[in-house]
């Protein structure tokens, strides 16, 4: 029946280290949302970037929700958008902005979708002043084959709106949000101060909370370990960040960067890259920025996700707590100049929440570790010291970032993931909605 | 600018609303689905400031969607252009469907297009507007499948025939457009022999051409020597393509 119509598409994660031919159902009108047989398992998938496999797996139905992705109200003086929930975050940036709104939290890639965004609850560019991506969501409808369509908000079935949030998509497709919007910066200076270790850098994003973006970037290589720049962000009145700088959408980083057919992340690679960068950022100083060019800082990146060749890459990402953070980069250090892994970057963020279910928030210094060619065992190796470091230092990992971890780590690193899973259980009856990534991870 | 597109909530036709909204057209969209359709209007209207009217009809079951449609008009209300990108296949129709399935198919493919053009040509006429139709490539040539279906869009050819010998230039003009694959939720999932073409660009190509005489385009225009092809294939050969 063409209403459900399947195709077969082989479908990757965004580090490539998961990969499967799907069974995907492309649906462009409500009703074909309910028209798969009750008894198929399904996941739904908006932009299908997530960097692990959390829109698709083995045996299930991808139900991809591009087409839904009208905008439906938009209330000027209050500051409210209501949108289906396939919108590209990139898009719906490009209309607020010309309206004089945005939503102060979005991830870097202008693709991920915005149901996308509250199933991952994705934070932005300063976690700590402006809280995760449920922060900004009013109420969603979701759609279920067993449930119907019911609308989830803090007040409307509180319990089903906080298992959604961060609830990797099993908790139903989600079909409709209400965003609560806020008003843009006339424009941005990005102040860089340079450090030379990651608890120097912990200090600085400490002091500088609330600035409207804030993180570090530092080199990952043993004899420079942690040495780099945190960029604090701060309002400027100077337009800098014009609605006009907003690349149009076909500048959107595409879904699936096409590797490079040899590795550049090798450790000469690497050498290179970081002292290019560290002499290009480590002084002191300041220049405007575009909003734009703040928002998505993925569209400038495409040359190095290519560079990671076929191998691909894995994204290791914990959030350690403060008291605890100081050790722990130590301790790190001394792991990188023991193992010599091949780290292209880490990024350091600061958080300011409160940790909720499967979410990725807390209070605490988090560090975002990228490294080359994740299947080679001496990185592997390194991987799994950097978890067993981190849950010795109270680190909480980042589910939808890190395809390494397996249910144990996060059970271990996760307080409440058991009660996390069993609310998610009860909003996913016969466990009807699954993902490669739920399958690893035991949900 | 009023335009009315039938069929406008997926595929070619809301591709076709959407590439008109960006040209600042008013619009009338007629579609089955209210839900989709306001959905759509709501998006239009918000990126793109127009107005946007909508009509929910199912085409296979109303009597007199021209009725309808006039009826939803203002009495004083002309219109410009009328599209038609209306349409709908099923499986199995190789002679295995039923006389109920074939009315379906009839009434969406035939008699829709039809009586919503009798029921609005003298506003059409009135703005000397354009109708704009959507025939198929599977209807270049009769096969074992898509028989009732290239049937009704074989019979348009006929129907833009017909309105070119009525209507002067200056009172109408009519356009037919022959699209083959599309990458819609309809072919999703198909074996298709070539790649289907983005719905957006045709889309484009069409809004493009509104403003232009009456014409009859296969698009992409790659279909053209495809059809011509398949006119000229002997029917020894041609009778063994039966896949």
């Amino acid at each position: 029946m063409r209403g459900y119509a399947l195709g077969e598409s082989h479908l990757t994660s965004f580090d490539r280290q998961f990969e499967a031919l799907c069974r995907v159902q492309r649906p462009d009108r409500y009703r074909l949302l309910d028209a798969l047989p009750t008894d198929v398992p399904r996941i739904p998938r908006g932009g299908g970037v997530s960097y692990v496999a959390a829109s698709f797996g083995a045996g299930g139905v991808s139900q991809e929700l591009g087409a839904f992705d009208r905008l439906l109200a938009f209330d000027e003086a209050a500051g409210r958008l209501t949108v289906e929930a396939g919108a590209r975050i990139g898009d719906v940036q490009r209309f607020l902005l010309a309206r004089g709104w945005y939503l102060a939290v979005a991830p870097g890639h202008p693709r991920a979708s915005i149901g996308g965004c509250i199933a991952a609850d994705v934070h932005g560019k300063n976690p700590a002043r402006d809280g995760t991506f449920r922060s900004q969501v009013e109420a969603m409808e979701l759609h279920a084959p067993l449930r119907g369509t019911v609308v989830a908000s803090r007040q409307r079935n509180p319990e089903l709106f906080e298992a959604s949030c961060g609830g990797l998509g099993l908790t139903g497709s989600i079909a409709r949000v209400r965003l609560k919007l806020a008003r843009p910066p006339s424009g941005l200076v990005m102040r860089r101060v340079p450090v030379t270790s990651l608890a120097e850098a912990a200090a600085v994003l400490r002091e500088s909370a609330n600035a409207r973006v804030l993180y570090g970037w530092h080199d990952g290589r043993a004899r420079a370990f942690g040495r780099g720049v945190v960029w604090v962000g701060l309002s400027s009145d100077r337009a800098e960040g014009a609605v006009e700088d907003m690349p149009p959408r076909d500048a959107d980083l595409p879904a699936t960067v096409r590797a490079l057919p040899f590795e550049v992340w090798n450790r000469a690679g690497i050498a290179a890259a970081n002292g290019w960068l560290g002499w290009r950022w480590r002084r002191a100083g300041q220049s405007p920025e575009s909003l734009a060019a703040a928002l998505f800082p993925l569209n400038r990146a495409r040359v190095y996700f290519a560079g990671f060749g076929k191998a691909g890459m894995a994204e290791a990402q914990w959030l350690v707590p403060h008291r605890r953070f100081d050790a722990f980069a130590e301790a790190l250090a001394d792991e990188v100049a023991r193992s010599r892994p091949r780290i292209t970057l880490i990024a350091s963020k600061l958080f300011a929440g409160r940790a909720a279910g499967l979410s990725f928030d807390g209070n605490g210094v988090a560090l975002a570790i990228q490294l080359a060619a994740p299947r080679e065992a001496p990185q592997q190796r390194f991987l799994e010291a950097l978890a067993g470091l981190a849950l010795a230092h109270e680190g909480r990992p980042n589910l939808i970032k890190d395809s390494s971890l397996d249910g144990e780590v996060a059970r271990r690193g996760i307080a409440g993931f058991d009660t996390a899973r069993g609310q998610l259980a009860a909003h996913n009856p016969g466990g009807l909605h699954g993902s490669e990534l739920s399958r690893r991870l035991g949900l | 600018m009023k335009t009315m597109v039938v069929g406008a909530s997926s595929g070619l036709g809301r591709e076709l609303a959407t590439e008109l909204a960006r040209r600042k057209h008013d619009l009338v969209l007629v579609a089955s689905g209210r839900r989709d359709l306001e959905a759509l209007a709501a998006d239009l209207t918000l990126r793109h400031g127009v107005a946007v009217e909508l009509v929910a009809l199912d085409l296979a079951t109303a009597a007199d969607p021209g009725a309808r449609l006039l009826a939803a008009l203002d009495a004083e209300s002309a219109l410009d252009a009328l599209l038609l990108p209306l349409g709908m296949s099923r499986g199995h129709d190789d002679f295995s469907l039923d006389a109920a399935a074939i009315g379906e198919l009839l009434a969406i493919n035939l008699h829709a297009p039809l009586a919503i053009i009798h029921a609005l040509l003298p506003r059409l006429l009135a703005a000397q507007g354009v109708i704009v139709l959507f025939g198929s490539v599977a209807a270049v040539r009769g096969r074992g499948r898509n028989v009732v279906y290239a049937a009704a869009k074989r019979a348009l050819v006929s129907v833009y025939e017909s309105l070119r010998q009525r209507f002067a230039p200056g009172q109408l003009r009519v356009q037919l457009y022959e699209p083959g694959f599309i990458a819609t939720n309809l072919t999703w999932g198909m074996r298709l022999p070539m790649p289907a073409s983005d719905p957006a660009r045709l889309a484009r190509q069409i809004v493009a051409g509104l403003g232009r005489g009456s014409r009859r385009r296969f698009v992409p225009a790659r279909y053209a020597l495809i059809a011509a092809l398949l006119r000229g294939l002997p029917w020894a050969l041609y009778r063994r393509m039966r896949a």
